[in-house]
């Protein structure tokens, strides 16, 4: 176990947390809240996948706004949709993380636990813990790949946000890529880890693109 | 995908008439989940309620198939049928029957998503294979561009427009609806 999981152990870990976990029925400043208050979730995964939300939401306005582009309204249905699975993707990264820091605090606790044992349960969680951010990480690309389409189409007033929309997805994208490359331990040729820096990437490179045609 | 699938409402009512016991199956397969719907989430049956309101359903439309005054109708008094068939369900349990505000709310929220759901996957069925393909995929099966892209060998970068496009056709497949007409006698 490494210095900064030995850290996180050390956080006392509130099971009663896990089940309470609806983000959608607080108040934005008690979700603010929430992430700032312990080691506990939501965390980097969830916040990536609020990121990637914004994002598809500032798509879809920037669709609805743009009554000249013809496929607009599939567009922002799409953009809908996404958003949709990103704020699930928040909820279910949340029950894993925690999860997971259940299973890091229960393994320090049993000193008598065959080692090897602990760090296959150990393992699997931290496996189940990448599940969500590979996933945010895809949804990311997706909708900075709407985003793009936005941008080469919608009405030239909200171009910068559809630019926006894009900087958004590939900030979630790399947050979520970081978590799957730490979650999953360093496995080079890892499908997994492939795809989501593939993501990233991609949702990088159309960032960059309206980014610097905005500017 | 039988040969009866791509009949629409009216020509299988008709081929039911006719005595064709594939169209038959065809019906029951293309409305079996509605009736159970409507029985499970509108009315909120249990398993076992919502199997005998099924097997009554389907019963009734077999013997009163020549009672449907407009052939196109069939969907409206299926659920005409079940609905009734479902209020005799709860009647017949008075003791555990909800106030009739409540089920009154029930009918009218639930049954509107089964409506609309079943109306859309009508409209879906008008669209290009590839089309209910892509849709099916990016909305009923959560896949990502770049699955949708590989599984079907399109283009990733293409997926979103082709997707938008798709939508704009069942949403013209849908405004082109006519309204439910009244049923039947029955």
């Amino acid at each position: 176990m490494n210095a900064k999981s030995r850290k996180v152990v050390a956080t006392t870990v509130d099971s009663s947390h896990l089940t309470t976990n609806d983000y959608l029925d607080l108040r934005f400043e008690e979700l603010l809240d929430r992430i700032s208050a312990d080691g506990l979730a939501p965390g980097g995964g969830s916040a990536a996948a609020f990121t990637v939300a914004f994002a598809a939401r500032l798509v879809a306005m920037v669709a609805r706004c743009s009554a000249i582009w013809k496929e607009a309204p599939g567009v922002a249905a799409q953009a809908t949709a996404i958003s949709d699975r990103a704020i699930a993707l928040a909820q279910s990264d949340g029950r894993a993380w925690d999860a997971a820091l259940l299973a890091l605090r229960d393994a320090e606790a049993a000193d008598t636990q065959d080692d090897a044992k602990r760090d296959f349960a150990l393992e699997r969680k931290l496996e189940a813990a990448a599940a969500a951010p590979l996933e945010i990480a895809s949804l990311a690309a997706d909708i900075a790949a709407l985003a793009a389409a936005a941008g080469e189409r919608c009405e030239a007033t909200y171009r910068a946000d559809a630019a926006a929309a894009a900087a958004l997805a590939a900030g979630g994208a790399a947050a979520a890529a970081h978590l799957v490359r730490v979650n999953l331990g360093i496995r080079p040729g890892d499908r997994r880890l492939a795809d989501a820096l593939s993501s990233e990437q991609a949702a990088r490179d159309v960032a960059d693109r309206l980014g610097g045609a905005a500017r | 995908m039988t040969r009866h699938s791509s009949l629409t409402d009216a020509e299988l009512v008709r081929a039911c008439r006719a005595g064709d016991s594939e169209a038959w199956n065809e019906l029951v397969e293309r409305y079996s989940r509605y009736v159970y719907a409507i029985a499970v989430r509108g009315f909120r049956l249990s398993d076992d309620d919502a199997e005998d309101v099924f097997q009554d359903v389907f019963t009734r439309i077999y013997l009163r198939l020549d009672s449907l005054r407009d052939d196109s109708a069939l969907r409206p008094w299926i659920a005409q049928l079940t609905r009734r068939r479902c209020l005799d369900a709860l009647a017949s349990k008075s003791r555990e029957t909800p106030a009739e505000d409540e089920l009154m709310y029930e009918e009218t929220s639930d049954l509107t998503d089964v409506e609309e759901a079943f109306a859309v996957r009508e409209a879906l069925a008008g669209l290009s294979e590839t089309c209910q393909e892509m849709l099916d995929r990016f909305f009923a099966r959560d896949q990502s561009y770049r699955t949708i892209g590989e599984e079907l060998d399109i283009p990733s970068g293409t997926i979103a427009s082709r997707i938008a496009r798709c939508l704009g056709r069942l949403r013209e497949q849908l405004e082109g609806r006519n309204p439910p007409a009244e049923g039947s006698r029955g």
